[in-house]
């Protein structure tokens, strides 16, 4: 028995969602680029909790209020650790955390300067800055992605001049593809531009040190690394931090509040009005101890090997493989078959237990440069081992056998 | 409701079919029911919205009955379009009009589909109906 077997069995006995059927068939969880599956250590953080715990956070004196205020900020405390970062705003999530650096950030810092965005973001990292260019007349530039599915660097140190704030994905959700950040953080303070990062894929996939890259942004999700859905949080250098200024108002975030107006709190609570989500982060904190007992960096070797071999043999079907999986690139394959539309495509495999995605992977402009409108994109994670891919190969094969 | 002849043959030959899989593959077969629209003929007028994929109806009435032409990028929506044709193709208006989305439901192949390839489908019906009263 060869380690990495070991490795993936001992993972996916952590995961009881797992041992479920689909349609009559062992579920392969494949869309994990969309979610993660979780382990029971979070599922049950999460229930003890609720069980032994629920209060609401900061302010009551009673013994359950402290509790859950200490298991709240633990998860905050975790986050800055795992990152290396300054500060540490809890929001839903990467979308409502990039919201967040717009109005926060964005609105009283970028004085209408440009930004540089890319066509390989995420919706939730173009619609925000053009909501705000249309508030405030930034001029967006856009660095094109070339034709080997990489970033143009010409034409990104080309459009730099001037700009105030660089937004970059850190690894494609469509592609898989590692950007070069280092460089891109490099020219983009060398012109004096923040950079805010993406890291919704990367952060999942490996161990970002936000301190060393030099970030002065960077937002995630916890849903796409073993953490709950509906908590993400926006890390933030100091001197990004205090440029910021309250976005919403409510409960948690101020300190003072008369009828005459209202002082805010100073830390991070200053950007998290009204209750937060409490249970989420004492689960996203769990979800931190599991990865943090797996080597993350031999489960990335692991799961891009599956992503090649995937890529491969659906290359030989005559398959369009959308992706580079270089070193660093994660372990996501995306594909199209030149006559079976990807929904149907997506169909077929979930009736055969098998979980994928399709569409445009709110990545449009990405697809519009392919020159396509959606894909199959099979995602792996840590749990997913070569009998998932060998098992999924086998359905494509039979479905191309019967449907194309 | 009772339902044309055809029709309840196509509601029962569904209803025997326990499996998922084949369920699908007999919608993908059915795709080649549609009388075809040919794309150069697809517009915005005969788009059907709420689909993932690109799928387009045009109603005509000839002597009094549904003539229905369709066409998708989609075999597995082209085959929802071949029931609906086996449905309301070639019926007089008058009973076409009354046919609801129930009969879909029945055959379970809604439950076979992503929600919003069953709201797809719910528009398509809807399309064709709302063409059908305009005729009224």
């Amino acid at each position: 028995m060869s380690t990495s077997w070991v490795i993936e069995l001992a993972v996916q006995d952590d995961f009881p969602i797992l041992q479920r059927q689909v349609n009559g068939h062992r579920l392969i969880y494949l869309d994990n680029a969309a979610t993660t599956q979780k382990p029971s250590i979070v599922i049950d953080a999460m229930n003890d909790y609720y069980t032994k715990h629920n209060a609401n956070v900061h302010r009551a004196v009673h013994t359950l209020a402290g509790e859950a205020t200490d298991g709240y900020e633990a998860c905050r405390d975790a986050l800055k650790t795992w990152f290396n970062a300054e500060r540490c705003i809890l929001t839903s999530g990467t979308t409502e955390a990039i919201n967040l650096a717009a109005h926060a950030w964005g609105h009283a810092q970028l004085k209408g300067r440009p930004i540089v965005l890319t066509e390989m973001e995420h919706h939730s990292d173009i619609v925000p800055w053009q909501m705000l260019a249309e508030a405030f007349g930034n001029e967006l530039r856009y660095v094109p992605v070339k034709s080997d599915l990489t970033l143009d660097m010409e034409a990104f140190e080309a459009s730099i001049e001037g700009a105030g704030l660089v937004c970059v994905v850190h690894t494609s959700n469509v592609l898989g593809v590692r950007n070069p950040i280092e460089d891109i953080i490099r020219i983009a303070h060398d012109h004096g531009a923040k950079v805010l990062l993406d890291a919704a894929q990367g952060a999942p996939h490996c161990q970002i040190n936000m301190a060393e890259l030099g970030a002065d942004m960077m937002a995630l999700s916890a849903h796409k690394m073993c953490g709950p859905t509906g908590i993400g949080c926006l890390l933030v250098n100091e001197e990004t931090f205090q440029e910021m200024q309250p976005f919403m108002g409510g409960g948690d975030m101020i300190e003072t509040v008369t009828l005459e107006g209202s002082t805010y709190q100073t830390n991070e609570h200053r950007f998290e009005a009204g209750t937060p989500r409490i249970a989420e982060a004492i689960g996203w904190n769990a979800a931190l101890t599991y990865l943090g007992t797996l080597d993350l960096e031999q489960q990335h070797e692991r799961l891009l090997e599956i992503a090649r071999h995937v890529a491969q043999e659906l290359r030989s079907m005559d398959m369009t493989v959308y992706g580079r999986h270089d070193d660093d690139d994660s372990s996501v394959v995306s594909f199209l078959h030149p006559t079976l539309h990807s929904e149907d495509f997506a169909h077929l495999l979930d009736a055969r237990g098998v979980a994928v995605r399709t569409g445009h992977h709110c990545a449009q402009p990405l697809l519009n440069r392919l020159g396509i409108s959606g894909t199959v994109r099979a995602s792996f994670y840590i749990y997913n081992t070569m009998q998932d891919a060998e098992e999924f190969l086998m359905h494509v094969r039979d479905i191309l056998e019967r449907f194309a | 409701m009772t339902y044309p002849e055809k029709l309840t043959e196509l509601v029962e030959d569904f209803q025997s079919i326990d499996d998922r899989m084949e369920r699908l593959e007999y919608v993908f077969d059915l795709a080649s029911e549609v009388n075809e629209l040919p794309t150069e003929e697809w517009s915005d007028s005969t788009r059907i919205h709420g689909c993932q994929s690109e799928a387009h109806v045009r109603v005509e009435i000839v002597d009094e009955n549904v003539r229905l032409y369709s066409g998708a990028d989609s075999k597995l929506v082209q085959g929802l379009m071949g029931i609906l044709t086996i449905a309301i193709d070639g019926q007089p208006v008058e009973i076409a009009r009354t046919l609801t989305p129930e009969f879909a439901v029945e055959m379970g192949i809604l439950n076979s589909l992503s929600p919003s390839r069953s709201n797809g489908f719910r528009n398509m019906f809807d399309k064709v109906m709302s063409t059908l009263m305009e005729e009224e």
